[in-house]
């Protein structure tokens, strides 16, 4: 045998080496042409000392050659094998990738909830604190000290819902530090579900002294008859800031950022003059519509959101009335603020294209797992 | 409000639609508007030319219409109230007209009716659009130029205002002209009025307060040769657009010179009033009256009347008697004309349920602080009116005023208007808002001495001129400003805070949340435990509820829950829920406790989530393990450690073995368990209904804040354990003496891998198979010292429940 035997028994061997159809059958090769004791690399070095002196190096370095060539295709091999095997077991694994999944339950906020959560987030950004106060309360908080005496016509706009008191309709308002006037004159006063957040702005500022900023979301309660859009149990979001030199641009300026935040986009805003008897002035405010973008129509006619004004009316405002902050104790001649109030459901409606007002107690799931 | 009668005030050549615009812009707010006369080309005023029967039919004739340069039709008719030379409208064939039988709108087109085709038809008020009437046909007034499209000369645009309680003064036509005058600096036109002489013979009339704060002001006249009969077409037409019905000549003038100024008047059958006087009194003890409406009213002495000398005319400002109206008879007239403190009548009109009744016009406006420079303006003009439509004559004129009201001097600086508007206004600016406003002022300096007419009884604080100034300027001049200064100090609110982890925990659970009424049926407190005995305090009833099902406020979320499961079980297998509010506790003397309460409550399928999807997850229902499990996981959330008190009491409307109540401070503050299976069955629910209910304000109590955990640097051992056990034995028991026994030697964990029952264990018996986790603090663990530690967990079981270990 001579060295160019081995050259062609190792192109043999890659041959059938690259052929070999599975592990076992490689294994055979292995042996046959690879194997310490029987390989033909093996077979051919024990013929080495055979040989004539002088070919001997040549001989060597040709086995070597050859048994590198061999161990490099087994290797080759053995991977392709192994990778080709892998391949099938993947393919094997193959599942119907259209199939419904494990589902998880998703559990999820109520609107009212989720607006809340909104509307104080966005007015904390504005420095103002979330504080919340008693659903049902005083005559003297809901009416009183907000310049709506009893008989006030004002009061009829507040559909009042009362509490029956055991015995008769009047108890005496506590003197627990809150109320402390109006405690004073030991008169009686009325229990009542109150029908606005207001009464907060007077109890918050006889607890606090200025400056103040708080918004106040809350429930409140009328004397209504339900449709899609009255519902005798809402709530409402209050807002009140007193401060030294807080004027209405001030309050302009806080409400156009909410609507900016809340509705996104470049909101407009616009004032028109109202009337509620503890602010002056007073204004009610609407933003532009951010369905249409202010221009009451949409691709499919009349703006629906609107209702084609081009204009969403959010909130009555205003200036805290003079006599407001002194029945709390502020000089008026010192500090002055702002107060704004506005429905809650009324914005839930508008961001999630709830159109019924009912149904947000009337805890439908198939319609809260909607929105 | 007519357009056309505000512009006979104000004069102005700004469309109408932009008229009702600024004034919304301004304050004065539009409710609506409305539009009359959206007829087409083809209804005209015509003119009835002749007349003649129909020859088919006794119930139908033919009219020849005219309708301007010669053109005339004939048409059928079923109307009989029509004469030549009556003005009529008249439609060509093709109008669109309203259907008189069916109210739809409807174009017209050529019928034959018995044989003869009407061309076109002379149409009743119905047809048109104008109201109910289809009787006969609509007569229009002579005067109108035959031909004309009818939408020229009738048509119009009806604008709804919404006045403020504040501004008495703009319930009027001639106050919300004043209005429109100011914002659109226009001239104001005052209506005519009788230059009165108030000089009055007392053996004719004489006028008497005996209340001067019940009735500040009493005017009257007294007239004579008055002739009742209609009031002119345009007056009743003005009164039927403002829904008032057209009575006679005199009833028709008063009603129109409130609508016209604001004033409500009365008119009396001078001859029946004895003694010849009209009186403002109080009620006496046990007076009584028959009102207008035929009622018989027992009169509360503190109701303001107006009486003669001897009995009760009516009740002052709101609706007169029977005895002393005008009737066809009357021939002499006394007209009174007064001012009512505003609060006396609202109790009155309350107190006699007088709202929305016929007298409610008068009544409303009274209630509100109507200005009594507004009496003699009032009288002057109703008196004109009486003059020209009735041949009145007028003999004379009183008018009691004791105290005249002062008109308040309001002073500021210039500069307060920039203090509270944040806006730049000029001097001038606010000068010439003030001056169309028609308030009076005066400059001193900086200083501005404002008076406002004295209609304008809302004005009294130097804001209330600022927001005049602002309303006239614009509320668009107010800039848009982020406001500056220093920021409060903010609280913590823990309650709050508690409360709405509770709520991103529960949601994270899976549960929905819902907001369900705190105003309940409180037949709903009888189904909550099976013999109707209740579960919670007494509830606060409302004095006036909208409805019984609302009308007490919740001392509970249980029923609430219920009734949400209840809904929706209804389309749905299973619920999971919870809400989060407060319940109202009554306490004696004071606001009732409005204590916030967490409920949850699970019911019927729990898997799959999705309904019927059961490939992967086999159907079950909700159990106790899960409701406990959402217990303990919002605990968990939470950072919450236990009560003090751990002994399960009973929990009242729920399953008696399948339940348990924890107390805190000596209240129910965790109630857990299975719905009592005969409450479910009361509000159809399924057996498997599960709820959890926790009082808020205890969980601060035990609420901890976090303790850090280092991650433990020696590994653990386990070791597995299983023993047989009493039935009656308790797992928490053996789980107590377990962690005590294993506690020194570094137990960290035991965990509950079994419950086994069966023959293995025996009869009455079961067996506990356990999970030990081991680890020390300082070093690994040797096989020696947790065998021992086993050994010695073995022992304690032994001994106190006589426990037989098997093997794992
Ligand atoms: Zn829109």
């Amino acid at each position: 045998m001579r060295a160019e035997d081995l050259s062609e028994l190792a192109g043999r061997a890659e041959a059938e080496i690259a052929a070999a159809p599975d592990e076992a059958a490689l294994d055979a090769l292995r042996v046959r042409y690879a194997g310490r004791r029987e390989g033909e690399i093996t077979k051919a070095m024990k013929r080495l000392p055979a040989l004539p002196a002088g070919e001997r190096p040549a001989f060597g370095a040709a086995a070597n050659a050859a048994r590198e060539r061999i161990e490099a295709a087994l290797e080759r091999r053995t991977a392709a094998l192994r990778d080709a095997a892998l391949q099938r077991d993947l393919a094997a694994a193959a599942v119907d990738l259209t199939l419904p999944p494990r589902r998880v339950r998703i559990g999820r906020y109520h609107p009212i909830t989720r607006t809340i959560r909104e509307i104080s987030r966005i007015f904390a950004g504005m420095g103002f604190e979330a504080v919340e106060g008693p659903e049902v309360e005083w005559d003297y908080y809901a009416f009183e000290a907000l310049n709506i005496p009893a008989d006030h016509p004002a009061r009829d706009k507040f559909s009042t819902l009362w509490v029956q008191a055991e015995g008769s309709m009047e108890v005496a308002l506590a003197a627990t530090g809150a109320g402390r006037a109006r405690a004073a004159t030991g008169q009686p006063d009325r229990i009542l579900l109150r029908p606005h957040t207001s009464p907060m702005q007077i109890r918050v500022m006889e607890q606090r002294r200025p400056p103040v900023r708080v918004i106040v979301p809350g429930r409140c309660f009328r004397f209504e008859a339900t449709d899609p859009t009255h519902e005798s149990v809402f709530f409402q979001y209050e807002g009140l800031a007193i401060d030294e030199q807080l004027t209405m641009a001030d309050l302009k300026g806080v409400l156009y950022s909410f609507a900016r935040q809340l509705f996104g986009g470049e909101r407009k805003v616009r004032f028109r003059p109202d009337y509620f008897p503890f602010t002056e002035p007073s204004a009610e405010i609407a933003f532009d519509c951010f369905a249409c973008d202010g221009t009451g129509v949409t691709n499919e006619g009349k703006c629906r959101t609107c209702a084609g004004s081009a204009w969403i009316e959010a909130a009555g405002c205003g200036m805290v009335h003079p006599d407001a902050l002194r029945r709390v104790g502020y000089d008026p001649s010192k500090y002055q603020g702002f107060a704004f109030g506005g429905g809650v459901e009324r914005l839930a409606m508008l961001l999630t294209g709830t159109v019924d007002i009912r149904l947000f107690h009337q805890n439908d799931l198939r319609y809260l797992e909607s929105v | 409000m007519p357009i056309s009668w505000l512009r006979e005030y104000v004069e102005t050549a700004v469309p109408p639609d932009e008229v009702a615009e600024r004034l919304h812009m301004a304050g004065t707010e539009v409710d609506h508007i409305e539009r009359t006369g959206a007829w087409g080309d083809k209804v005209h005023v015509g003119r009835i030319e002749a007349l003649e029967k129909h020859p088919n039919a006794d119930k139908l004739q033919l009219a020849t219409v005219g309708y301007g340069d010669g053109r005339r039709k004939t048409v059928v008719t079923g109307a009989f109230n029509i004469s030549v030379g009556d003005v009529v409208p008249y439609a060509e064939t093709g109008a669109e007209i309203v259907d008189g039988h069916t109210g739809e709108r409807t174009v017209l087109r050529p019928r034959p009716m018995r044989g003869i085709v009407s061309e076109g038809m002379v149409l009743s008020a119905k047809e048109l659009g104008l109201g109910d009437d289809h009787e006969g046909i609509l007569l229009l007034d002579k005067a109108l130029r035959v031909g004309a499209p009818l939408r020229d000369v009738l048509g119009e645009t009806i604008v709804q205002f919404e006045i403020a309680p504040n501004r008495p003064d703009a319930l009027s036509v001639l106050g919300i002209a004043r209005e429109a005058s100011a914002i659109l600096a226009a001239p104001l036109r005052q209506p005519a009025l009788e230059p009165l002489t108030y000089r009055l013979d007392p053996a004719l009339l004489s006028v008497r307060i005996e209340d001067p704060d019940a009735c500040p002001r009493f005017a009257a006249a007294y007239l004579t040769d008055v002739a009742i009969g209609e009031s002119p077409a345009w007056m009743q037409q003005r009164l039927r657009a403002a829904g008032m019905r057209p009575i006679d000549a005199v009833v028709d003038i008063t009603n129109y010179v409130m609508l016209e100024l604001g004033q409500p008047l009365h008119a009396y059958d001078a001859e029946r009033l004895r003694g010849r006087a009209l009186v403002a009194r109080l009620a006496r003890h046990n007076e009584t009256l028959r009102t207008l409406d035929g009622v018989d009213r027992i009169l509360r002495p503190s109701d303001l009347l107006i009486a003669d000398e001897e009995r009760p005319l009516g009740l002052a400002g709101i609706m007169g008697g029977e005895d002393s109206e005008i009737r066809a008879t009357t021939t002499t007239v006394a007209l009174e004309c007064a001012s009512f403190e505003p609060r006396r009548v609202r109790r009155t009109t309350e107190a006699h349920a007088l709202h929305g009744s016929s007298g409610s016009a008068a009544a409303r406006r009274f209630g509100l602080d109507l200005s009594p420079d507004l009496v003699p303006i009032a009288l002057a003009r109703a008196v004109h009116l009486l003059r020209e439509h009735t041949g009145a004559r007028v003999v004379g004129a009183t008018d009691v005023y004791p105290r005249p009201r002062q008109v308040p001097n309001v002073r500021l600086r210039f500069s307060d208007i920039g203090r509270v508007l944040g806006a730049d206004v000029g001097r001038e600016e606010a000068v010439d808002a003030l001056r169309r406003l028609g308030f009076a002022h005066a400059e001193l300096g900086d200083q501005l001495v404002v008076t406002p007419p004295a209609i304008r009884t809302d004005i009294a604080i130097p804001e209330d001129i600022v927001e005049e100034v602002a309303r006239i300027v614009g509320y668009d001049r107010i800039p848009v400003r982020v406001p500056t200064g220093v920021l409060p100090l903010h609280e913590r609110h823990p309650l709050e805070q508690l409360r709405e982890r509770a709520r991103d925990a529960l949601v994270g659970f899976g549960l929905q949340e819902t907001i369900s009424y705190a105003l309940i049926d409180p037949a709903w407190l009888e189904r909550l435990t099976p013999d109707g005995s209740p579960i919670a305090p007494e509830p606060l009833p409302l004095a006036n509820p909208t409805s019984a099902a609302q009308s007490i406020l919740r001392p509970t979320l249980r029923a609430s829950l219920l009734d949400t499961a209840s809904r929706n079980v209804k389309h749905r297998r299973g619920v999971a829920i919870f809400e989060i509010d407060p319940v109202y506790l009554a306490r004696r003397g004071d606001l009732p406790e409005e204590r916030w309460t967490i409920g949850i409550l699970v019911a019927g399928q729990a898997e799959p989530v999705r309904e019927n999807e059961t490939w992967l997850t086999a159907e079950r229902d909700w159990d106790w393990h899960d409701i406990l499990g959402l217990a303990r996981g919002l605990a968990d959330a939470l950072g919450l450690g236990q009560f003090d008190d751990q002994t399960r009491r009973p929990a009242a409307g729920l399953h008696p073995a399948r339940s348990y109540g924890i107390e805190h401070r000596g209240r129910v503050a965790f109630t857990i368990g299975q719905l009592d299976p005969r409450v479910a069955a009361m509000w159809e629910l399924p057996q498997t209904t599960y709820l959890a209910e926790i009082d808020l304000a205890s969980l601060l109590d035990v609420q901890r804040p976090p303790q850090a955990v280092t991650p433990p640097r020696f590994p653990a051992a386990w070791r597995d354990l299983a023993f047989v056990v009493d039935e009656a034995v308790a797992w928490a028991g053996v789980m107590h003496e377990i962690e005590a026994a294993g506690q020194k030697a570094g137990l960290e964990q035991v965990a509950l891998r079994d419950v086994y029952r069966g023959p293995q264990a025996g009869e009455g018996k079961k067996s506990f198979a356990v999970r030990l986790t081991f680890r020390s603090a300082t070093g690994t663990l040797s096989d020696a010292d947790v065998d021992k530690a086993i050994a010695r967990i073995e022992g304690r079981l032994r001994h106190r429940f006589g426990a037989a270990v098997r093997a794992p």
